[in-house]
């Protein structure tokens, strides 16, 4: 009666209590019903699914790699045009296979010829003047000085020629004419070998039309002549320095040279009488814009005032450039060219000590002009008379002069003489020049006097640059 | 090249020293005292050997010596690491006059390669530099070691049909050298040196070829972006110092009406002057050219007397600060013009300026 009373009083009926009973086995067995009712098709739409992830992944990765064969193929295509137009680029600006324009100008073996005249109208303030060297202006008036005609070429892949004769009213004299190797030698060397202007200081080496004045400086006409240009062959070494370094050693013979310092013994078949000639050349480039060239010079051989006796000319040289490339006016330059030469010279009496020196300052202000001062002068050692009258060579020690009807047998110059010059040149091209120049001159053995002198210079073909 | 082996000079001892160290010269004697003399007769071969061998090429890069920086520019381009380059003349001087230095001699006398504008360029200081150099690679103009680069060139401009003589000036008998201001030109050079270059170091051929035709590339690209920015003022009429400037003005276009030099190499007289001023201002001529190494002065009043403008212009790479390469020296003419001639066009233009 009680649980009647107590489910009568919860209100549960036995159908209440059998819906009651459905629902939590329902509620309780749902997961597993669900499951039994539902599971096949969830784990089918799982796999459906996976299955799609796959094919999903696997179409990505063939667009990845269709991507990637169209980025290769693009790259490709881009690399080959690119490569194309380089193609056409290269075709279209290279020039045309066989020989075209360039070939008009008529191609031929023949060296450069070229031609130089220099002559100078002259004044002096003396009936006589000294004339120091050949080429030098002799007498008031106009004064052809020099023609120099040249021949120059390649001889073959092993030698060059450089030759030049120098013409004056008397006739025609060989002023250089000489090879010089092409080829590599061992130690850097380049030998030069023939009729040429031995490598002695800086002056010798600088033809008349190259000079910086219209006379010679007075220790080279005195010391070396014109030039002292002896038949030899010269071996030049580079040597393996940090800075150019040339060293240089010729052998030589003095026959036919017109100097006062060496000629030809009478011993002539002596070897060690022969003319051997040495210099060392230094060329710092210390800026860009200043050059400091330094040599030192050293000839001796036989002078033929007797047997065995010989001439030691010691010589130094120095040259210093400025020339400021950046300014907008490049062709502005200075340049110092000076020399100093000492000789001794043996005689049968004694041993004459003479020296003389030059320096010369050229300042180029525009690309045509420049102007420039020279000081130059000769000390000499009293000179002697011989004892014999024939001494073998002609000029030998002795200065030509034109006040003295035969020329006196003396041996040895004729005292001191200072010298100095101003110059103002102007060259119209590089092919021409005209200079005026005042000189000065005070020898101690006669009375001063000066000269101006307006030298005209004008060349004709490709006649080659000159050494620095 | 400036560094010299100096192993000529070093002495015996430092020599043995040196062997000694590097354990390479094993003496099987015993003896102190004959291993003394063994140490003594290995270093003086060795020394004997290092004095042929150090005086001899031991860098394994291609040596190349131009005349020009443009020159230079280029092959450096082409050669990248594999060369080393050097230019004697700078790029802010007249390459028609530059003084053949002796320190010159020594740079061509190791080089491997000279490179040269060429129709008749440097045939002022040049030749003698070379019959100096001692170095048979150069001294023929056959040689492989020889490049004259204006065989390279298909336009060669001012080629003269008539026969020359110097009453015309200072004139080039084979053509206008100065072509390398048109960049096309450059490609040709560029072309030439590299395939010498290959001739000369075949292993490093397809190294020198990448090199060409990336350098072709970047050119081009920008031969089409100067073209853009010189197109507007094409058939602009300009003056120059020198006629240094005619391949730059067939490129773009430019009208060369006059010269300040009466003839080539002759410095403007003052009656030269006038005319050139009047021819100036019936052409209505735009602008005045002149490298910084001619005389500034005469180019920059004629330019104020014509209403003009005046521009000192590099014509080289290294003719200015900053101009290294071939594109910077174009980079900076293409860019100067450009700007003067905007800068022109809007001042006349603008109506304040001209009164109305």
């Amino acid at each position: 009666m009680k649980i009647r009373v107590a489910a009568g009083y919860l209100g549960v009926t036995n159908i209440n209590r059998r819906i009651i009973l459905f629902v939590f086995a329902f509620l309780f067995f749902s997961p597993s019903v669900y499951k039994e009712v539902w599971g096949d098709e969830s784990d089918e739409i799982k796999k459906q699914m996976q299955e799609l992830r796959q094919q999903m992944e696997s179409m990505q990765k063939k667009l990845q790699e269709l991507e990637e064969k169209n980025r290769k193929l693009e790259e490709e295509a881009q690399k080959q045009k690119e490569e194309k137009e380089v193609e056409k680029a290269l075709t279209e600006t290279a020039p045309p296979p066989q020989p075209g324009f360039l070939q008009r100008f008529v191609q031929s073996l023949n060296p450069d010829i070229s031609i130089i005249g220099i002559f100078s109208g002259a004044y002096f303030t003396t009936d006589d003047p000294i004339v120091h060297a050949e080429a030098d202006p002799e007498n008031t008036g106009i004064n052809l000085q020099e023609i120099e005609i040249g021949f120059q070429g390649v001889v073959d892949p092993y030698f060059r020629w450089d030759s030049f004769f120098s013409i004056q009213r008397e006739g025609l004299e060989t002023e250089e004419a000489y090879a010089t190797t092409l080829f590599s030698l061992p130690l850097n060397t380049q030998i030069r070998a023939g009729l040429m202007r031995s490598k002695f200081g800086r002056i010798n080496l600088q033809h008349r039309e190259f000079q910086d004045f219209v006379t010679l400086a007075l220790p080279a006409a005195y010391f070396l002549g014109e030039h002292l240009n002896p038949v030899g062959a010269e071996f030049n070494f580079l040597v393996p320095l940090p800075w150019y370094v040339e060293l240089s050693a010729s052998v030589n013979s003095p026959n036919g040279l017109e100097t006062t310092s060496f000629a030809p013994d009478e011993d002539s078949n002596n070897i060690g009488l022969l003319l051997y000639i040495f210099h060392i050349s230094n060329f710092f480039e210390v800026t860009d814009d200043f050059s400091l060239s330094l040599g030192g010079s050293f000839a001796t051989g036989s002078n033929g005032t007797g047997t065995e006796n010989r001439s030691n000319l010691y010589g130094a040289d120095l040259f210093a450039k400025y020339r400021p490339l950046k300014f907008s006016s490049s062709y502005q330059e200075v340049w110092l060219q000076s020399e100093f030469m000492y000789r001794q010279a043996e005689t049968p009496e004694k041993t004459l000590d003479d020296w003389g020196a030059y320096a010369q300052l050229i300042y180029r202000f525009a690309k045509r002009w420049n102007s420039g001062f020279r000081f130059d002068f000769v000390d000499t050692d009293d000179p002697v008379v011989p004892l014999a009258d024939d001494v073998g060579a002609e000029n030998l020690l002795r200065v030509i002069r034109q006040e003295v009807e035969e020329e006196e047998a003396i041996l040895g110059l004729l005292g001191k003489e200072l010298r100095y010059a101003f110059m103002l040149t102007f060259n119209p091209t590089e092919f021409s020049r005209i200079r005026l120049q005042y000189e000065f001159d005070d020898p101690d053995f006669r009375s001063s006097y000066s000269a101006v002198y307006l030298q005209f210079q004008y060349s004709l073909g490709p006649h080659g640059a000159h050494p620095f | 090249m400036k560094t010299y082996k100096l192993s000529y000079f070093i002495t015996i001892y430092e020599f043995n020293r040196m062997l000694v160290n590097s354990k390479k010269v094993v003496i099987a004697s015993v003896a102190k005292q004959s291993r003394f003399v063994g140490l003594l007769v290995a270093s003086f071969l060795a020394m004997t050997f290092l004095m042929f061998v150090s005086v001899s090429d031991v860098s394994a890069k291609v040596r190349v010596v131009t005349s020009v920086p443009t020159l230079a520019a280029i092959a450096e381009e082409v050669g990248g690491d594999k060369v080393e380059v050097e230019g004697l003349a700078k790029g802010y001087q007249d390459p028609h006059f530059v003084d053949s230095k002796p320190s010159y001699v020594l740079l061509l006398n190791k080089a491997d390669l000279l490179l040269y504008t060429g129709l008749d360029l440097e045939i002022g200081w040049l030749p003698v530099l070379i019959t100096g150099s001692r170095n048979s690679k150069i001294t023929s103009t056959a040689s492989p070691g020889r490049l004259d680069t204006s065989t390279l060139i298909l336009n060669i401009l001012e080629v003269p049909n008539t026969k020359v003589d110097r009453s015309m000036g200072d004139i080039h008998p084979g053509g206008n050298p100065h072509y390398w201001l048109d960049p096309r030109n450059g490609i040709a050079t560029a072309n030439g040196i590299a395939e010498r270059l290959m001739e000369i170091d075949p292993e490093n051929s397809s190294y020198y070829d990448e090199r060409l035709g990336d350098f072709v590339k970047r050119l081009n690209a920008k031969i089409q972006e100067w073209d853009k920015k010189l197109a507007p003022y094409r058939g602009t009429e300009i003056v120059t110092y020198h006629k240094s400037w005619v391949y730059f003005s067939d490129w773009a276009g430019f009208k060369e009406v006059g010269y300040i030099e009466p003839k080539p190499g002759i410095p403007p007289s003052p009656s030269h002057a006038a005319e050139l001023i009047r021819k100036m201002k019936e052409m209505n001529v735009k602008l005045v050219i002149a490298e910084s190494y001619y005389p500034q002065k005469t180019p920059a009043l004629i330019a104020e007397k014509t209403g003009a403008s005046f521009l000192a212009l590099p014509s080289q790479v290294g003719g200015r600060e900053g101009i290294n390469t071939y594109f910077d020296l174009f980079d900076v003419i293409v860019n100067e013009i450009t700007s003067k001639l905007e800068n022109m066009t809007k001042s006349v233009n603008s109506p304040n300026l001209r009164g109305g």
